[in-house]
C-alpha cells in the first residue's frame, strides 16, 4: 500500500508540475480536425518547425472536422482559449467571417499560386473535389458529368452527404457552379448511378477501395497518395471537361487571442516554402505556393480549367442548393 | 390491463433505500437530458428562429417503418438463434455465443463494412459465384434492404444472446418435470421456454427498435441515397450545416418524444419475470425434426452473422497489424480503451442495480415506469446534441474540456451501456424479488443480506454479461468525443475512425479487427469468470 501512495503521489506531482514547466514559454492554441494533427499528418511537422523559431509551444485542440471547431468557437465566443483555427475552407470561411470572431491577419503572402484576396483568412493547401477511379478497371472513364449520366446505371459512384461531409457539398458547389440552373437535372441524371450517400469522405473512400463502386467523389490529389505511399499508380481521377472547384483550406486568427503576434507569425510560417514541403505528403493536398522539384512528380499539374463560386451567393444559396440536390436524389 | 400488475399474492420485502436510490439515479439521469437540451437552448439565446426545410413527418414515418422492421425481423430471428443454442451441445459453442454478442458492441460501420465484404460487389459470395458459374450474384445490399441486413446483423445476434441467457437460467426442476412428461419441441417451447422469453421481449424490442430508429452513419452508408434517412441525420444537419440549434433541440424533442412513449408502452406491458437461477440445464434433446431446424438454424446463424465479422479479422490481418502495434500511439489508445472500458463497465453495473432493484423492489407499476425509463435516455437523446450539450455544460462548470473529457465519456459510455444492461438484470432481479420476496421477509434480512446471500450468487452469470457488455461498448463507442478530442485522450475507435480519414484502410482494417478480438474475449471469458465466482460463493 506505500508504494502504491508513493506511486499516486509521484503521479499528482508530475500532472501538477507539468503545466508550470509548460508557463516557461508562451502557448498558441490552435484549433484543428484529427486528421491534422496526427501523427501521421502535417502537424507535428509544422510543430516541430515552428517552434524552433517562435520560443512557444504549439498545442492542438482537435474536433473531428473543421465545420466543429467553427462550431465550437461560436459557442466559446470571446471565452475560447484558441489562438488559431486551421482548417477552415472556401465553403465555410464565409460563414466564420460573419461570425466577426477572426481579425484581419495583416500579412501579404508572397508567391502564391492561387489569386488570394483575404483580408482574415490564409490559405495554406488546396486541392479540387474530383472523381476518382481504378484505371485497370474502368479503362474509359466519363469526362463530363453529362458523359457519366449517360454510361449505364451499373456504372455506379459514391458520394458525400452534402450535409455531413466536406466533398458532400463541394460536389453540390461543383455541380452548381458547372451547371447553374440546370444543377437539379444533372442530380436527376446522377440518381441511378449513386450506390450510396454516405456520413464522411472515408466510408465513401472505403466503399470504393473495397471494389464496391466505379468512381468515388475525392480529390484531384488522391492519386498522389496511392502512388507515392503505396507505390501503386492505377488510381486517377477522371478529367472532367466542366471543370473543377476548389477547396482551399486556410487559417485565421481569432480577436480574442491573447497571442496575437504568434498567431499571426505562425499564419505567416505556414506560406513558408520550409512549411509548404511537409504539406502535400502529409495532408495530401497541393502546396499554395511553387514548390519546384520539392513537389513530388506524382502530384502532377493541377487541372487548368478552375470553377469558382461567389461567397456572397454561397451564403445566401447555400441551404437551398443543398436541399435541391437533395430532393432531386430521393 | 395497461400496466402489468405483479401476482396478487406478492410479498415484498420493505427496501425503502432500494426505492430512494433506484428513483435518485432515475431523476439523475432525466435531469442531466433537461441540462443538455437547457444548455443548448441558452446558447441559442439570441439567434434568430429559422424556418426549417425539413419534413418531419416524413422523415419519422420513414424511419418509423424501418425500425419497426429491424425490431420484428430481430426478433423472431434471435428467438430462433437462442432456441437453437439452447438446446444444441458442441465444441466451440461458447466462441459462438461469444461472436455473437459481439456484433452489437462493434461499431456498426465495421460491422457494415464485414458485411460488404461477404455479400458486396467485390464480396465472397460474388467471387465466389464468379468463380463456379462465371455470373456475377450481384445481392441488392444498397437501400432499405442493406439497412435491415445490417441492422438485424447487429440486433438479433444481441437479441439472442439475451434471450439465451433467459433459457439457460430456467430452473432445472421445471426441465425434469417438463421431460418426464414427454413434452414435444413445440410443447416445451410454448410451456417453458415462452414465459421467460417474454417477459424480456418488450424490453429488447424497445431497444432494437431505438438503435435502428437513431441509427446514422449505418443508415447513410447502406441507404442507397437521401431516400432513407433518419432524423438523427436531419438533427445532425441542423447543428453542423445550419447551426441552428433551436431546431436542432426542437428535432431532438420530437425523437425524445417519440422514443418515449416507445419506452413507457415497452415497460408497461413487460410482465414481470417468473423465475431464475438455474446453471447447466440437463440433458434433454428434442425429437429429429427439430433439431434439424435448430441445426438449420444455427448454420444459417453462422453463415449470416458470423461470416460477416470472420472478414473483419481476415481483413485486418496484414502487414497494418505490425504497423500498428509498432506505434506508440496505439499502446496509449489501447490503454486509455481499456481503462475507459473498465471504469464504464464498473459504472454501468452500478447503475444497473440501482435502477433494477429499485424497480424490483415497487410493486407500484407506474414507479416501476419511473424509475426505468430513464435509462434508457442515451437511446433517445441524439448523439451530436448530447455531445454539444455536455460541451457546454462542462465549459458552463468552469472546466477545460480537454480535462473533463475522459469524466464525460466515461459517463457517456456507461448510459450507452444502460439499457442493455437493465434489459440483462432487471428481469431475474424482478423475478428474484417476486420468488423469494416471502422468504427474505421471513427471515427478516438485512439489505445487504439480500444481496450477498439471495442476489448476487444468482445473478453471478449475468453481472458477468452486463460487465462485458458495458466494457465493449465503450471499447467500441465514439460517443460525446466529437467536442472533446485532443491529441493526448484518444481511444481505439477514434484512432482506427482517423486512419481511415486518412487513407489508411489498413490501418483501420488492423485496428477494427484488434478491437473485434477484445470484444469475443471479453464476452467468453468475462460471464465464465464471474459464473464461476459467484458460484463458489453459494
Amino acid at each position: 500500500m506505500r508504494s502504491f501512495a508513493h506511486l499516486a503521489l509521484a503521479a499528482v506531482i508530475c500532472a501538477t508540475a507539468l503545466p508550470v514547466l509548460a508557463e516557461d514559454k508562451p502557448i498558441l492554441n490552435i484549433y484543428t480536425y484529427d486528421g491534422f494533427a496526427a501523427e501521421w499528418g502535417p502537424g507535428p511537422g509544422l510543430k516541430a518547425g515552428f517552434e524552433q523559431t517562435c520560443n512557444c509551444t504549439i498545442e492542438w485542440t482537435t474536433s473531428e472536422d473543421a465545420i466543429s471547431n467553427l462550431r465550437k468557437v461560436q459557442l466559446e465566443g470571446t471565452a475560447t482559449k484558441a489562438d488559431v483555427v486551421l482548417g477552415l475552407d472556401t465553403a465555410t470561411s464565409g460563414e466564420a467571417r460573419a461570425t466577426g470572431l477572426f481579425a484581419p491577419h495583416g500579412l501579404t503572402p508572397e508567391g502564391l499560386v492561387l489569386p488570394w484576396n483575404d483580408a482574415e483568412f490564409v490559405p495554406f493547401d488546396y486541392g479540387y473535389f474530383a472523381f476518382v477511379y481504378d484505371k485497370q478497371k474502368t479503362p474509359n472513364p466519363p469526362t463530363s458529368f453529362e458523359e457519366l449520366i449517360a454510361l449505364p446505371a451499373s456504372f455506379k459512384i459514391v458520394i458525400e452527404d452534402p450535409r455531413s461531409s466536406t466533398p458532400g457539398l463541394g460536389n453540390v458547389l461543383w455541380v452548381e457552379a458547372a451547371y447553374g440552373d440546370r444543377a437539379p437535372e444533372i442530380w436527376k441524371g446522377l440518381k441511378p448511378h449513386v450506390l450510396t450517400m454516405t456520413r464522411g469522405w472515408s466510408e465513401a473512400y472505403g466503399l470504393f477501395l473495397d471494389g464496391q463502386a466505379d468512381m468515388v467523389l475525392s480529390y484531384t490529389t488522391s492519386p498522389a497518395y496511392h502512388a507515392i505511399a503505396e507505390d501503386k499508380h492505377n488510381y486517377a481521377y477522371a478529367p472532367f471537361s466542366e471543370g473543377y472547384v476548389a477547396q482551399v483550406e486556410v487559417a485565421g486568427v481569432l480577436k480574442s487571442s491573447d497571442q496575437p503576434d504568434l498567431a499571426k507569425a505562425f499564419l505567416a510560417y505556414l506560406t513558408t516554402p520550409e512549411a509548404q514541403k511537409i504539406i502535400p505528403t502529409t495532408n495530401w493536398m497541393y502546396p499554395v505556393i511553387d514548390l519546384g522539384a520539392d513537389l513530388p512528380a506524382e502530384f502532377g499539374k493541377p487541372p487548368a480549367k478552375v470553377l469558382t463560386i461567389d461567397e456572397a451567393a454561397l451564403a445566401a444559396n447555400g441551404r437551398a442548393w443543398v436541399d435541391a440536390a437533395l430532393a432531386a436524389l430521393q | 390491463m395497461l400496466l402489468s400488475p405483479r401476482s396478487s399474492n406478492l410479498v415484498l420485502p420493505h427496501r425503502p433505500l432500494r426505492l430512494i436510490a433506484g428513483a435518485g439515479v432515475a431523476a439523475a439521469i432525466a435531469a442531466l437530458v433537461a441540462l443538455v437540451l437547457l444548455a443548448i437552448l441558452a446558447a441559442a439565446a439570441g439567434e434568430p428562429s429559422r424556418q426549417s426545410s425539413v419534413d418531419v413527418w416524413h422523415l419519422v414515418s420513414m424511419t418509423a417503418i424501418q425500425a419497426g422492421l429491424t425490431t420484428v425481423l430481430s426478433l423472431l430471428v434471435g428467438t430462433a438463434l437462442a432456441w437453437a443454442l439452447n438446446r444444441l451441445r458442441f465444441p466451440g459453442r461458447d466462441l459462438i455465443v461469444g461472436l455473437f454478442a459481439s456484433a452489437i458492441v462493434t461499431p456498426g460501420l465495421i460491422v457494415a463494412f464485414g458485411l460488404l465484404s461477404v455479400w458486396g460487389r467485390a464480396g465472397w459470395v460474388n467471387q465466389a459465384s464468379l468463380a463456379l458459374t462465371g455470373q456475377p450474384l450481384e445481392v441488392p445490399l444498397f437501400g432499405l434492404g442493406g439497412i435491415l441486413a445490417a441492422h438485424v446483423i447487429l440486433d438479433a445476434s444481441f437479441a439472442a444472446r439475451i434471450l439465451l441467457a433467459r433459457l439457460d437460467a430456467i430452473p432445472e426442476k421445471r426441465l425434469k418435470t417438463g421431460q418426464s412428461l414427454g413434452l414435444g419441441a413445440w410443447r416445451r417451447f410454448e410451456v417453458i421456454d415462452w414465459p421467460m422469453l417474454r417477459t424480456t421481449l418488450p424490453g429488447l424490442a424497445a431497444i432494437i427498435f431505438l438503435l435502428a430508429f437513431t441509427s446514422f452513419p449505418i443508415v447513410l452508408l447502406l441507404g442507397g441515397g437521401p431516400a432513407n434517412q433518419t432524423l438523427e441525420v436531419a438533427i445532425y444537419a441542423a447543428v453542423r450545416l445550419d447551426f441552428d440549434l433551436r431546431g436542432a433541440v426542437t428535432l431532438a424533442l420530437v425523437q425524445i418524444g417519440i422514443c418515449s412513449a416507445i419506452i413507457i408502452a415497452a415497460s408497461a406491458f413487460a410482465p414481470i419475470s417468473a423465475s431464475t437461477g438455474g446453471s447447466t440445464p440437463p440433458r434433454w434433446r428434442d425429437g429429429t425434426a427439430a433439431r434439424i431446424a435448430q441445426w438449420t438454424v444455427l448454420v444459417f446463424g453462422i453463415v449470416g452473422f458470423a461470416l460477416p465479422l470472420l472478414a473483419i479479422l481476415i481483413d485486418g490481418v496484414g502487414p497494418g497489424i505490425i504497423e500498428v502495434a509498432s506505434r506508440p500511439s496505439f499502446w496509449k489508445a489501447l490503454g486509455t480503451s481499456l481503462l475507459l472500458g473498465s471504469g464504464s463497465a464498473l459504472l454501468t453495473l452500478l447503475l444497473a442495480l440501482g435502477i433494477g432493484m429499485g424497480r424490483a423492489a415497487s410493486g407500484i407499476p407506474l414507479l416501476r415506469v419511473g424509475i426505468g425509463a430513464p435509462a434508457y435516455a442515451y437511446l433517445a437523446v441524439p448523439a451530436v446534441v448530447l455531445s454539444l450539450g455536455a460541451f457546454l455544460l462542462v465549459r458552463n462548470a468552469g472546466m477545460l474540456p480537454e480535462v473533463a473529457a475522459p469524466l464525460v465519456v466515461l459517463l457517456a459510455n456507461a448510459l450507452l451501456s444502460l439499457p442493455f444492461a437493465l434489459a440483462t438484470l432487471a428481469p431475474p432481479l424482478d423475478a428474484i424479488a417476486e420468488r423469494r420476496g416471502r422468504l427474505i421477509r421471513s427471515l427478516g434480512l438485512s439489505d445487504w443480506r439480500q444481496f450477498t446471500a439471495v442476489e448476487w450468487p444468482l445473478l453471478g452469470r449475468e453481472a458477468g454479461v452486463v460487465l462485458a457488455l458495458a466494457f465493449c461498448f465503450s471499447l467500441g463507442d465514439l460517443g460525446v468525443i466529437a467536442l472533446f478530442g485532443t491529441e493526448d485522450f484518444a481511444t481505439l475507435p477514434l484512432l482506427m475512425y482517423r486512419a481511415l480519414g486518412a487513407y489508411r484502410s489498413n490501418d483501420a482494417a488492423a485496428i477494427a479487427a484488434l478491437m473485434l478480438v477484445i470484444t469475443i474475449a471479453a464476452f467468453v471469458l468475462l460471464p465464465k469468470l464471474f459464473g464461476k465466482l459467484t458460484d463458489a460463493r453459494s
